[in-house]
């Protein structure tokens, strides 16, 4: 894998009308990407029972191949469920870095957006983006599962504008503009 | 709860505890006792425990009455969602109520229950804020061990005879007591520049 | 179960202590628990909870809030639980400002809480069965917990944190749809009790795993504070419900289910029978349901409750939760303390891990059905 993701761009580009194999290869990846989103079971507060629900039952999450994986290194989507407080970031960190890249980034809840209700706490973050990037922000206190399910279709989305070219992963990240970790453990 | 349920249990705490009285400022519908002393807590909770039969210390808290709290401790602005506007000032107001002094002090308090008689009764102790020590309670009551180590945590409290006096909320890295009433924030590696 | 650390002695083969840290981002541990662990083999010779991975400061902040926005914090302690929070903060201030509560309220505020022990409990339910190893009770459960969910989302507009019990009342009322749904809700959820029984409480590798671990005497659970299930767990009949009736529940007929010895198993089932407790108390306040006002008269819109210090507490769904306030007379609270159940009971934790098998310690830290937000505030 590691082959085609790093060289395989550069080899295409060197033939002759390589670019279409390049886009027929981006969309085929892409694809297989889009529909096994390994998030991590990782809740902080309240927006974790919310995320609970979206796997039970009545919402289903599996249906969009969402299948909770309890190690960081399985998941290559980290769910921020709930208040990131001063003492628990730099844990996070720590499991954003222990993920395969490419990995994504979910802020969901307005306490991970931008500290939500807790907005002028002295122990809280005012926002996961102040430590590592984030791909898709969900408003709500907490979001609804409906909205946590949209914010994954979302991520769909902008999986699928993912080209090998660019460089594998990062380049959601990247082309979003989103802010770096500050020094990579911050 | 009937408030004159404890009656007795309040005469004989003000009997033995010497200058122990009946507090002027009481927990609105419960028997409130006010300590002379820190050196009286420990026999207090001797004679609640041993004698009166109440094994369960339901809270150890603390009230810091310094003044109307310094709006330095909050961390307001700078945020870097646009939409946000700048909360309004916070509604704190500079005058006390009647009755109410404000003064250099920490107010301790100890809730006790006694679960078979259905009865609880507060005691509580001034200290002073730049000395604010006190004898632990945790080798009569396991429950005051992390309760304890809160009120120290958050208010700067020493326990004396604490077994593992430490942080137990707040990150390692946080600087002063959050609940003392003139704590500023003072900025770390989290906060917007 | 005994346990015993097995020394093994002989030259080249000296034992060494291991250092397992649990947390804070683990699977089981419900939130952000952490746990450091000292092994002798497998069993544990040390134990420290280490938390405050959730604090976020609510009682500095409700230092700056006036009492309306103070009830909007107290929804994220407890959020499996959210009721009883607000209900605990309006009664200690409406203590201080001596207010009456009209009856068709009183009984709201009961509805509303009974039916949140009931769904905080199912997620108990589900999680511990995930804990033990079950997948299949956390689909159950789930889908009950909905449509209690589903009554609160037609009462008051949210699923999970509610703002719903204000200063003098509650926020909205319930119609007589509203109760058919609630009767009906009740009928379905009665059968599916005895169904967790066979798919869960009887279950005899739950059995295995529950019955005879994590053992608390009478005596360290009354000395280390606990309260709710926890408690009756280990046969402690104390109740704030009987002890010190709030919101007319003497007028309630229930009973208080008490466990004989304090394993993990009797304080998961004193939670399974406090939800039959609870369906008893439902068909009795919806039947005499009072009419008339939701909110008390002649309450200030801005309210300034009188100088003063109260102490109120409800029995939550995890425990005895109190709040102490402080009044100066001013529009904010001058101080708040939440005498937190979960935070009481997790204390007890760094005692009773001694000594027991690593592979139980989930089940014993399960078995307490904290949540991390109440623990750290």
């Amino acid at each position: 894998m590691g082959i085609i993701l790093d060289k395989f761009p550069l080899i295409a580009k060197a033939i002759p009308g390589g670019q279409v194999v390049l886009t027929s290869t981006d969309y085929i990846i892409d694809l297989g990407r889009k529909y096994s989103l390994w998030p991590l079971t990782f809740g902080l507060a309240c927006c974790a029972i919310e995320m609970m629900v979206a796997y039970a039952g009545r919402f289903d999450f599996d249906r969009f191949g969402v299948i909770p994986r309890p190690s960081p290194r399985q998941a290559d989507l980290l769910l921020i469920a709930g208040t990131v407080t001063k003492k628990m970031a730099a844990p996070i960190v720590d499991i954003y870095h222990q993920m395969p890249e490419p990995r994504f980034v979910m802020a969901m809840g307005s306490c991970a957006n931008c500290g939500g209700p807790f907005y002028d706490s002295y122990s809280v973050v005012k926002g996961i983006d102040r430590i590592i990037p984030v791909d898709v922000y969900i408003p709500g206190c907490p979001p609804r599962p409906e909205a946590l399910i949209y914010g994954v279709m979302e991520l769909q989305k902008k999986i699928m504008r993912m080209k090998l070219e660019r460089g594998g992963g990062a380049t959601v990240q990247a082309e979003k503009g989103s802010r770096d970790p500050a020094g990579e453990d911050a | 709860m009937n408030p004159l349920a404890g009656a007795d249990a309040v005469a004989r705490l003000l009997a033995a505890v010497p200058k122990a009285e009946i507090a002027s400022s009481p927990v609105k519908d419960y028997p409130t006792i006010r300590l002379a002393a820190p050196a009286d807590l420990l026999l207090a909770a001797r004679l609640l425990k041993g004698d009166l039969g109440f094994m369960y210390l339901e809270m150890v808290t603390a009230v810091d009455w310094l003044g109307p709290v310094n709006l330095g401790g909050f961390v307001c602005g700078g945020n870097s969602n646009p939409l946000s506007r700048k909360p309004a000032a916070p509604p704190v107001s500079p005058v006390p109520g009647p009755g109410v002094s404000y003064r250099p002090m920490l107010d301790l308090l100890w809730s006790f229950g006694n679960l078979g008689e259905n009865r609880k009764i507060f005691l509580r102790l001034e200290l002073p804020r730049d000395r604010a020590e006190v004898p632990s309670l945790t080798s009569l009551f396991a429950a005051a061990d992390w309760q304890e180590r809160e009120a120290f945590d958050l208010f700067g409290i020493r326990f004396t005879g604490h077994p593992n006096l430490i942080k137990i909320l707040t990150p390692d890295f946080l600087q002063g007591h959050p609940l003392r009433k003139d704590y500023v924030h003072a900025k770390d590696r989290y906060d917007e520049e | 179960m005994k346990s015993e650390a097995l020394i093994v002695t002989g030259p080249g083969l000296e034992m060494d202590t291991m250092f397992v840290n649990l947390g804070p981002q683990h699977p089981s541990t419900h939130g952000v628990l952490r746990l450091g662990l000292t092994l002798a083999g497998e069993v544990i010779t040390k134990a420290f909870p280490d938390i405050g991975y959730l604090h976020r400061g609510t009682e500095k902040l409700m230092e700056a809030r006036n009492y309306h926005q103070c009830v909007i914090l107290t929804d994220r302690w407890d959020y499996c639980s959210a009721m009883p929070n607000n209900l605990a903060f309006c009664l200690s201030a409406e203590k201080l400002m001596a207010v009456a509560i009209p009856p068709r309220a009183q009984a709201l505020r009961v509805i509303m809480c009974e039916l949140n022990r009931i769904a905080s409990h199912l997620i108990f339910l589900g999680t511990y069965g995930i804990d033990i190893g079950a997948f299949t009770p956390f689909l159950y459960a789930f889908r009950e917990r909905e449509m209690i969910l589903d009554l609160y989302e037609k009462c008051c507009g949210a699923r999970l944190t509610y703002n719903y019990i204000r200063l003098g009342g509650v926020a909205a009322d319930i119609d007589s749809d509203w109760v058919a749904k609630c009767r009906e809700f009740l009928e379905y959820f009665k059968p599916r009790l005895d169904e967790y029984d066979t798919l869960l409480s009887f279950n005899p590798i739950f059995l295995a795993r529950t019955q005879e671990v994590g053992l608390i005497p009478k005596e360290a659970a009354v000395g280390w504070g606990l309260s709710g299930p926890n408690l009756r767990g280990s046969g402690v009949s104390y109740d704030v419900r009987k002890s010190e009736p709030y919101c007319g529940y003497e007028a309630y007929d229930f009973d208080v289910p008490v466990g004989t010895h304090g394993s993990c198993w009797d304080r998961y089932f004193c939670r399974v029978q406090e939800m039959r407790q609870s369906v008893r108390i439902l068909e009795a306040a919806l039947t005499k349901l009072p009419s008339g006002e939701l909110m008390a008269k002649g309450l200030a819109k801005v309210p300034r409750p009188p100088a003063g210090e109260a102490y109120a507490h409800v029995e939550a769904s995890r425990g005895d939760l109190g709040i102490y306030l402080v009044s100066d007379g001013g529009v904010a609270p001058y101080r708040i303390h939440v005498r937190a159940p979960c935070f009481i009971n997790l204390a007890i934790l760094q005692e009773i891990l001694i000594g027991k098998k690593v592979a139980d310690v989930i089940a014993v830290l399960g078995s307490f059905d904290i949540v991390l937000g109440e623990v750290d505030r």
